[in-house]
C-alpha cells in the first residue's frame, strides 16, 4: 500500500497525537481571535463622546484618548460634519467613563514626531458625569502649526516696529516735537515761550514784565519823595508856627508893640487893621497847609492822585510860604523896630 | 547516441523559434499549476476526503509536517524574535521614541517577518522534501500503480501533503506570533502583569481590521503556495511531471511567489 511507505517508521499513537496538534492549532487560533477582539475592545461596554475639531489630520480609528497619561478610550469613528468640522467619536468604556465630567476639557496636541494625541482633563471630579453621546469642542495645540503662526506674528511685530521707527512715523514726529519743546524750555524764553509758542508774544510779555518792574521802582521813588516832601512841609510849618506864635515870636512882639503902654498912633491903626487881615490870610494859608499835610499823608495810599496834585500843591505851598515870607518881610519892613528894636519916644 | 540527442535537444531549446513560444509555454505551465491547485482545493473542501479511511493518512502527514519541525522552529523563531525585539527596543530608547517601539515590533515582527520565516521554514523542512518524495513516487510509477489498484493518488497521496503543509504554516505562524508577543511584553514590562492593559491596547491598535484581514490572507496564501507548489507539475516544461533534478528551480519559484505575496501585502498595508 502506498499510504504506508516502507522507509518511514510507524508513529505510536499517531491519531491521538495528530488530534492534539489539531486541538492546539484550534486553541491557538481561537485564542488569537479572542485576544485580538479583546485588544480591539470588542467585549467592552462603552459610551460615546463626540469631539468636534476643525482638523482631524493625523487621527486614525483606534487611537487612544488619555487621561493623566492613562488610556481611557479610543477613537471609534471619524466623520465630517455638515458644518465642515471633524466629528471624532470616542468610545469610552463604562469602567473609565467616571473620569469624564461635564466640566472636562479635551485637547488635541501634535508633536514634531508621531501623530496627534487626544487628552482629557477633568478639573472637578465631583461634577456630574458626562452623559452618553455628549458633544465637546476639542482644543487644538499643534507645535508644528504654531511655528508659521508665530512667524506671522513676529513678522507683523517687526513691520509695526518698522512703521513706528520710520522717518515719517507719528512716534518719530512726536519725539522730534518733544525735542523742540525741550530746546525751547532750555532757551531764553523758557516755559513762557513754550506756552505762548509765538516768539513775538513771548518777547512782548517779557517786555511788559520789565516795564512793570520799572514802573514799580519809579512808584517806589515817588512815594519816598512824597514822604520827604511831607516831612519837609511839616518842618516848615513848625518853624512858621514857632516864628509867628512862639513867646518870642512875631505875634508876641507885635502884640507888645501894639498894645504896649507906649500905644500906637492913628496911622498905625490902619496898619493894625491891615495886620489883622494879613493874620486872617495867614490862618487860611495854615489851614491850607494842614489840608496839604493830610493830603500828603494820603499820598502813600493814593500815589497816582498825589502825583497829579503834587505839582499844584507844591506851587501852592510855595506860594503860601512866599506869601508868609513876604508877610514877614513886610512886617519887618513896616515895623520900625525891626531894624531898631528900641522905639524912640519923642 | 543518447548524449547527442540531449545536446540536440538543448540546442533546439535555444533556437529563436522556441523563444517565441516560450511565454506561451510558460503561461501554459503556470495554468497547469493553477489547475492542480484548484483540484487540491476542491478535494480539500469535499466531504469524502475526510472519511474515516482517509483520516489516518491525513494525521500521519499532519504529524510529519509539524512534530519534527516544532523544536527547531521554536528555538529559531525565539532567537530571531529576541534579537529583533532587543534591537528595536534599544534603538527606540536611544532616540527617545520608546512609545513607538511596540508598534514597530508588532508591525515588523508579528505581521511581516514571522509569517515569511514560517513559510520558508516549512517549505524547506517539509514541503520540498515532500515534493521530492512525490516526484520519486511519480518516477517509480507508484502513483500509476495506485491508480490501477483502484485508489486515488490525488486524494490518498497528494491531498494529505497539501493539508499538512497548510496546517503547518498556519500553526507555526500562530505559534511564533504568540511567542513574539509574549517575549515583547516580557522585554518591555518584565515578568509583571501591570502593563497588560496598555500592552493589549497598543497591540489592538496595530491589528485594525484591514491589517488583520491582510495578515490572514497572506498566511493562507503562503500556506497554499508552500503546500501545493512543490508537488505541483513543473510549469517550465509545459506542465510535465516534476523531475528530481529541478528541485532548485522549484525552490526559486516558491521564493518568488512568496515574495510577490509579501510585496502585495505590504502594498495593502502601507500604500
Amino acid at each position: 500500500m502506498a499510504d504506508s511507505p516502507d522507509n518511514t517508521p510507524p508513529v505510536p499513537h499517531l491519531e491521538r497525537t495528530a488530534r492534539l496538534v489539531l486541538l492546539a492549532m484550534l486553541l491557538l487560533l481561537s485564542g488569537a481571535i479572542a485576544y485580538l477582539m479583546f485588544a480591539r475592545g470588542a467585549f467592552e461596554r462603552t459610551q460615546q463622546v463626540v469631539l468636534i475639531a476643525d482638523d482631524a489630520e493625523g487621527l486614525s480609528v483606534g487611537m487612544t484618548v488619555t487621561f493623566s497619561g492613562f488610556p481611557i478610550g479610543r477613537i471609534g469613528r471619524i466623520a465630517l460634519s455638515p458644518e465642515g468640522n471633524a466629528r471624532i467619536i470616542i468610545d469610552v468604556p463604562h469602567t473609565d467613563a467616571h473620569w469624564l465630567r461635564t466640566s472636562s476639557v479635551f485637547t488635541m496636541e501634535s508633536g514634531f514626531v508621531g501623530g496627534p494625541r487626544i487628552r482629557a482633563f477633568t478639573g472637578v471630579l465631583t461634577d456630574p458625569p458626562l452623559p452618553d453621546g455628549a458633544e465637546r469642542k476639542v482644543l487644538r495645540g499643534d507645535a508644528a502649526a504654531e511655528i508659521p503662526r508665530m512667524i506671522a506674528s513676529v513678522r507683523e511685530l517687526v513691520n509695526n516696529l518698522g512703521a513706528l521707527t520710520s522717518q515719517d512715523a507719528p512716534l518719530n514726529a512726536s519725539l522730534r516735537n518733544l525735542q523742540t519743546m525741550a530746546e525751547k524750555l532750555n532757551g531764553p524764553r523758557g516755559a513762557i515761550g513754550v506756552l505762548l509758542g509765538n516768539e513775538a508774544d513771548a518777547r512782548r510779555l517779557s517786555l511788559m514784565l520789565e516795564r512793570s518792574n520799572a514802573l514799580l521802582a519809579r512808584l517806589d521813588g515817588l512815594v519816598l519823595k512824597a514822604d520827604g516832601l511831607a516831612t519837609r512841609t511839616d518842618g516848615m510849618m513848625a518853624r512858621a508856627d514857632s516864628q509867628v506864635l512862639g513867646p518870642d515870636g512875631m505875634l508876641a512882639r507885635a502884640d507888645a508893640q501894639v498894645l504896649g503902654p507906649q500905644g500906637l498912633v492913628t496911622e498905625t491903626r490902619a496898619t493894625v487893621v491891615q495886620l489883622n487881615g494879613l493874620l486872617a490870610e495867614t490862618r487860611n494859608s495854615l489851614k491850607k497847609v494842614d489840608a496839604v499835610l493830610i493830603e500828603a499823608q494820603a499820598i502813600g495810599a493814593n500815589t497816582r492822585d498825589a502825583t497829579t496834585d503834587l505839582g499844584s500843591l507844591r506851587s501852592e505851598v510855595e506860594a503860601s510860604l512866599r506869601k508868609v515870607e513876604h508877610l514877614i518881610n513886610e512886617i519887618n519892613r513896616k515895623w520900625p523896630f525891626a531894624r531898631d528894636a528900641q522905639i524912640k519916644l519923642p | 547516441m543518447n548524449r547527442r540527442d540531449h545536446i540536440a535537444d538543448q540546442l533546439l531549446q535555444l533556437a529563436p523559434v522556441h523563444w517565441s513560444q516560450t511565454p506561451v509555454r510558460w503561461l501554459m505551465g503556470w495554468w497547469q499549476v493553477a489547475l492542480f491547485g484548484a483540484e487540491m482545493l476542491v478535494l480539500a473542501l469535499a466531504g469524502s476526503t475526510y472519511r474515516r479511511k482517509q483520516r489516518s493518512v491525513i494525521y500521519r502527514q499532519l504529524y510529519a509536517a509539524t512534530a519534527p519541525l516544532l523544536p527547531g522552529f521554536v528555538v529559531m523563531s525565539a532567537l530571531l524574535s529576541l534579537v529583533i525585539i532587543r534591537i528595536v527596543l534599544v534603538t527606540a530608547q536611544s532616540y527617545g521614541l520608546s512609545q513607538y517601539a511596540l508598534d514597530v515590533l508588532v508591525r515588523t515582527l508579528v505581521i511581516e517577518l514571522l509569517p515569511l520565516l514560517v513559510a520558508l521554514f516549512v517549505a524547506l523542512r517539509f514541503a520540498m522534501p515532500s515534493g521530492a518524495e512525490v516526484a520519486s513516487m511519480r518516477e517509480r510509477g507508484d502513483l500509476i500503480e495506485l491508480w490501477r489498484a483502484g485508489g486515488d493518488p490525488a486524494r490518498d497521496e497528494l491531498l494529505p501533503r497539501v493539508l499538512a503543509g497548510v496546517f503547518a504554516v498556519v500553526l507555526l505562524v500562530l505559534l511564533s506570533a504568540a511567542m513574539a508577543l509574549l517575549m515583547t511584553y516580557v522585554m518591555i514590562y518584565g515578568f509583571t502583569s501591570w502593563g497588560f492593559a496598555a500592552y493589549t491596547r497598543a497591540v489592538g491598535q496595530v491589528f485594525n481590521p484591514a491589517a488583520t484581514l491582510i495578515l490572514c490572507m497572506k498566511t493562507f496564501l503562503f500556506s497554499l503556495i508552500v503546500a501545493i507548489l512543490p508537488i505541483a507539475p513543473n510549469p517550465q516544461y509545459g506542465g510535465a511531471t516534476l523531475r528530481q533534478r529541478d528541485e532548485i528551480g522549484q525552490l526559486g519559484r516558491l521564493f518568488t511567489l512568496i515574495l510577490l505575496i509579501e510585496v502585495l501585502s505590504l502594498i495593502g498595508n502601507y500604500y
